[in-house]
């Protein structure tokens, strides 16, 4: 994907949209030169070839890269699997990351940062925990000149990095509950083909670490976390999700259950795990040892009065900028929810022949300040050697929800034109009221955005109940939700009946919390035995 | 481990035979083995290591920390367990940080975020891993950091292609990516920052001042002339020195390195240096002007107006976890930690006391609508009010923990409607204010005005401290004798590298910087005899 991508740098062509002509027709605005040299009118022509030149309707894949880079969302490095990201995907997830410490901090959580580096025999501790990173594991094996006597793993996730501290720190029931958190980067040297955000060998995250007296406090939290995950979907990134349970399959290795928040993708027909909320049970409090006296534990015989913690681990990373990329983007390039969006509003000047461009300018600086005293985030585009028209896709392909342009009518008029991302929508708006209307706009925007969302997974959702229609469904893309056995060789029989030559079989997404009626008589899609539970199937990222 | 062998599973790849790794090494590397009390001793997997067992031994005790003026050493690792800041990590030389050291680095980063972005640079991430024949391309860039450098040969489960650095600096990704964004001098300037771990495989470790994985923050510029280099370079410099007088109370010296410490690949450093309490420099922040090194060595060229190719011209400039060590090591006292109020997590401790139950719903009423009222004003306050210790234990605690304020409230106070105000820069009675009205206008008033007292205090301290450590000198006779009674000494250079190398190697000191401020009158350097342009000043150093 990577090479494809490089290799369409240059058939960028012009995203001609329909504001382009209207501009044309508006104010018939020429470029505005600085010193009308030839080899600077070279130079615009050359720099207005921007624009996607992929429908997402036609080659997803390729349309989802191509929209990340002209997004300037990130870059591509010589690493396969490793991306720069670029400054809008680091002020997207900084604001996720604001939100979340923010929700965290109320429950009681601290901040904390782990080393990069685990030893062997640390991560080795738990086995099923290892069975399922150690495929993915990068090792250290040399320091400056010499070879380690034991190599050193760099993190694929920390818990057996931190249990050990837990083991020490955690004494009495005073001690608990712990809760923890670290934001960090992450390695996972994964076979599959990358995907920008998707799945990358180095990622960012924030995995959350806590260990209670009870089951019933571990539990409580697991789905209190899982809710503050939703929201960042739902709320912020204005993609709907499903929590749910993983199958026995699916579950983090080493783990008691896992709770979850899927997305699905209707482009590319997939599902998508995006976000993980995990009960460990006791397992790993009983490998490394993290007990506490139990002044409440009645005593048996040759009992001592030590019981063990119950712990939960949870992370949401970068993937999910990537879901929010492919869930809002179109064939223009990046639509940003206004509310996670790194710049909420543009303001464009509209330069217009024998008229004077610095009040213009002028005009457009005092719009941004008052946005931003407003505690919008706008940005004006006073730079002089782009032609309006090329700044609308420019500012389009970025995603910018609202874009305001002033010219000398809008001047004359004491108003703005103001055009909307997500639709193309325009109004001209007073002076007077602009900061009430955009606030308005902005949140009917990030409305309107989900709804759009909602209505896109919903359509693509199916209930089937045999195995025929689940296959007519998984050929047609669908989300497809079917009354399940629950056991494990089914849901590898299902796998590997649905491998096709290019991809992976499909799978459980999960056991969705709310559950339609099951009717006692209803059986399993696949195995025909009484069904247990009604669960999301699909392909899937 | 030879680099052509084969690794089918992860357990042949850790342990191919039992002997070449005597179990005793294979033992040390878990955590768990190690004692349990206080902070870990340090492991030592690979090479002998300088938290050795007596140093950790000193940790044990839960509160107490060794007095700073009895084993300086003692007392930094003491205070960094004690206080909670710290604990050593799994594999040698790594650290855990804990969350009253970690808020002490968010406070860092909250400032200087702000700061960045006020001058215009962006964030962004760049991957962690860098091929090897990046670091290879700046000649002298390669030849100082490979020593460090961690190595990743294995990936799952397979050797690699082409090993991969484990990022100590990020220069030469940078560079490599810049090569690909700037085409014409519209592109510039371009100006980024990121947040990130580097990993720089030392072999003398000391918690937050020296590991091998911390935490920075590491800037990188292009422009188009070495005037706008050069301004940016000093102009980050010159945050950094404000940073550390106003929000740490450092009174840090900024200055140029001399040739010999300057930043592999770099034309000109200049950094600030801090005194610690034992009179050793901590070099606290470096900002390089890189000039057009890594430009020629990666192809980093633009455009210029008048269509001519030309390189960029370069600046990089960083600040890591190791200025939570500087502030540690600047304010502390015999008692612990002494945290400036602008950067300390908690600013003010409220205390309830009470003997009898009776007396308990009233005082511990009385505490929480104090904390509500200072909160509401923006203060970082906590209530201490558990009841399993001692009022007296929770003094000395708070103390240990550098918590700038102490508010105590007690039945009597309830009555008159009155707190009592410690500072913890001032010890005993003399810092101790009675009868301070809860009247919320009048305590949050007294409260701000007190906090900025202890900042101003703090640092004027550690100024004088500062100044009357540094000589003048003027012949190598008084520097040796300087550096041997732990100052630092100041005097006109003009000498050659290998005089400089000599000083290092006969009295351990090294040019810390030429200072920005620089007195007046001739120079005559104090090794040579000769003309000097500058004063240099020398010191022994972490």
């Amino acid at each position: 994907m990577a090479m494809s991508v490089q290799s369409t740098e240059g058939k960028r062509a012009l995203g001609s949209t329909s504001d382009e002509n209207s501009v044309v027709l508006k104010s018939s605005s020429t470029p505005v030169r600085v010193n009308g040299q030839s080899s600077l009118q070279k130079e615009i022509k050359k720099e207005t070839r921007l624009g996607i030149s992929t429908k997402k309707d036609e080659d997803f894949g390729k349309w989802y890269s191509e929209v990340c880079r002209c997004g300037d969302m990130l870059d591509y490095y010589d690493i396969k699997g490793c991306y720069i990201l670029k400054p809008p995907a680091v002020k997207v997830w900084g604001i996720l990351r604001a939100f979340f410490d923010a929700e965290i901090e109320k429950m009681g959580v601290e901040e904390y940062y782990f080393p990069l580096f685990v030893s062997p025999s640390c991560l080795e501790k738990e086995k099923d925990h290892i069975k399922g990173f150690s495929p993915e594991v990068a090792w250290v094996t040399r320091a400056g000149e010499s070879e380690l006597s034991i190599p050193i793993a760099v993190r694929p996730t920390s818990e057996t990095v931190i249990y050990p501290y837990f083991s020490k720190w955690i004494r009495g029931h005073r001690d608990l509950p712990l809760k923890i958190n670290q934001w960090v980067n992450v390695v996972r040297w994964e076979f599959s083909d990358p995907i920008p955000f998707i799945r990358s060998r180095e990622f960012l995250w924030q995995e959350g670490h806590t260990a209670f007296a009870t089951k019933t406090e571990a539990d409580k939290e697991v789905f209190d976390i899982l809710q503050i995950y939703s929201d960042i979907y739902e709320k912020l990134l204005a993609v709907p999700v499903i929590k749910g349970i993983k199958s026995e399959n699916e579950k983090f290795a080493g783990g008691l259950y896992t709770a979850t928040v899927e997305a699905f993708i209707p482009s590319s027909g997939r599902g998508i795990q995006a976000a993980t909320s995990h009960s460990l049970g006791q397992n790993f409090a009983e490998i490394f040892g993290i007990s506490f006296e139990n002044k409440e534990r009645k005593l048996e015989k040759k009992e001592t009065k030590r019981s063990l913690v119950w712990q939960n681990s949870w992370g949401i990373s970068t993937r999910s900028i990537g879901v929010m990329v492919m869930t809002h983007g179109d064939d223009k390039g990046l639509v940003f929810p206004p509310l996670v969006a790194p710049v909420q509003v543009v303001v464009i000047p509209v330069p217009f022949n024998g008229f004077d461009v610095n009040i213009i300018y002028e005009a457009c600086e005092a719009v941004k300040s008052t946005l931003l005293a407003a505690g919008i985030r706008a940005k004006s585009d006073n730079r002089d050697t782009y032609a309006c028209g090329w700044k609308y896709a420019d500012w389009e392909q970025k995603g910018v929800p609202l874009r305001i342009e002033i010219g000398p009518r809008d001047l004359a008029k004491n108003q703005v034109r103001i055009v909307r991302r997500d639709n193309g929508a325009k109004a001209d708006l007073p002076r007077g009221d602009l900061i009430e209307q955009v606030k308005d706009m902005l949140g009917k925007i990030q409305q309107s955005l989900f709804d759009a969302a909602k209505r896109g997974k919903d359509a693509c959702t199916q209930k089937v109940e045999n195995w025929d229609d689940f296959m007519e469904a998984l050929s047609q893309k669908k989300l497809i939700l079917a009354p399940w056995c629950d056991e494990v060789e089914v849901e590898k029989l299902v796998k590997e009946r649905t491998k096709t030559e290019t991809g992976a079989g499909a799978k459980t997404l999960c056991t969705p919390l709310e559950q339609p009626d099951l009717n006692e008589d209803t059986l399993c899609f696949a195995s025909g035995k009484p069904a247990k539970k009604w669960s999301y199937w699909g392909r899937s990222y | 481990m030879v680099a052509s062998l084969r690794l089918p599973s992860l357990t042949s790849l850790l342990y191919p035979a039992a002997t070449r790794y005597p179990a005793t090494l294979r033992r040390t590397v878990c955590l768990r083995n190690r004692t349990a009390s206080g902070f870990a001793t340090a492991p030592s997997s690979t090479a002998a290591s300088p938290e050795t067992k007596s140093d950790a031994n000193r940790l044990r005790s839960e509160q107490a920390v060794t007095p700073r003026s009895q084993d300086f050493n003692a007392w930094y690792l003491d205070v960094i367990a004690s206080a909670e800041l710290a604990d050593y990590g799994p594999v040698r030389g790594t650290m855990v940080i804990r969350p009253y050291g970690y808020a002490i680095w968010e406070a860092i980063q909250e400032y200087l975020n702000v700061k960045f972005k006020e001058t215009g640079h962006s964030n962004m991430y760049f991957p962690q891993f860098i091929p090897y024949s990046f670091i290879e391309k700046e000649a002298s860039h390669v030849e100082g950091f490979s020593p460090e450098l961690a190595l990743v040969t294995v990936g799952g489960g397979n050797e690699l292609e082409e090993k991969l650095v484990v990022r100590p600096t990020s220069e030469t990704i940078v560079n490599h990516m810049f090569t690909q964004w700037i085409h014409s001098y519209r592109d510039l300037p371009l100006m980024i920052n990121q947040w990130a771990n580097v990993t720089r495989w030392e072999m003398r470790t000391k918690p937050f001042i020296r590991t091998l994985e911390f935490l920075w923050q590491e800037g990188h510029t292009a422009h188009a002339t070495p005037e706008e280099a050069e301004k940016e370079a000093k102009q980050m410099i010159k945050i950094y020195t404000r940073f550390a007088f106003e929000q740490t109370a450092i009174p840090v010296i900024a200055g140029r390195k001399s040739k010999l410490e300057t930043f592999a690949g770099a034309d000109i450093t200049y950094t600030i240096e801090a005194m610690m309490g034992d009179r050793k420099a901590l070099q606290a922040g470096t900002s390089h002007n890189l000039g057009q090194n890594f430009s020629r060595a990666f192809g980093t060229q633009f455009q210029d107006e008048n269509g001519e190719r030309q390189h960029v011209w370069q600046t990089s400039w960083a600040v890591s976890t190791r200025f939570v060590g500087g502030i540690i090591m600047t304010h502390g006292d015999d008692t612990g930690l002494m945290l400036p109020p602008k950067i300390a997590p908690i600013q003010v401790v409220i205390v309830p006391i009470w003997k009898k139950d009776t007396e308990k719903t009233g005082v511990l009423s009385a505490a929480s609508s104090v904390k509500e009222v200072l909160q509401a004003a923006g203060v970082r306050v906590k209530l201490d009010d558990t009841s399993e210790r001692t009022a007296g234990w929770k003094f000395n605690f708070w103390e240990m923990k550098g918590v700038p304020i102490r508010i105590e409230i007690g039945p009597r106070d309830v009555s008159s409607n009155c707190v009592v105000v410690s500072r913890r820069d001032v010890p005993g009675k003399a810092g101790k204010v009675f009868g301070i009205s809860m009247e919320p206008s009048t305590l949050v008033a007294y409260v701000k005005e007190k906090l900025d007292e202890i900042q101003s205090s703090l640092l004027e301290k550690a100024v004088s401290f500062r100044d009357s450590n540094i000589v003048d000198v003027n012949s190598y006779e008084e520097l040796k004798a300087a550096i041997s009674s732990g100052k630092w000494a100041r005097g006109p250079w003009s000498a050659s590298d290998t005089d400089e190398q000599r000083v290092k190697e006969e009295t351990g000191a090294t040019i810390r910087c030429f200072p920005f401020e620089q007195t007046r009158g001739t120079k005559i350097c104090l090794m040579t005899g000769n003309p000097a342009e500058e004063v240099a000043i020398f010191a022994k150093s972490y």
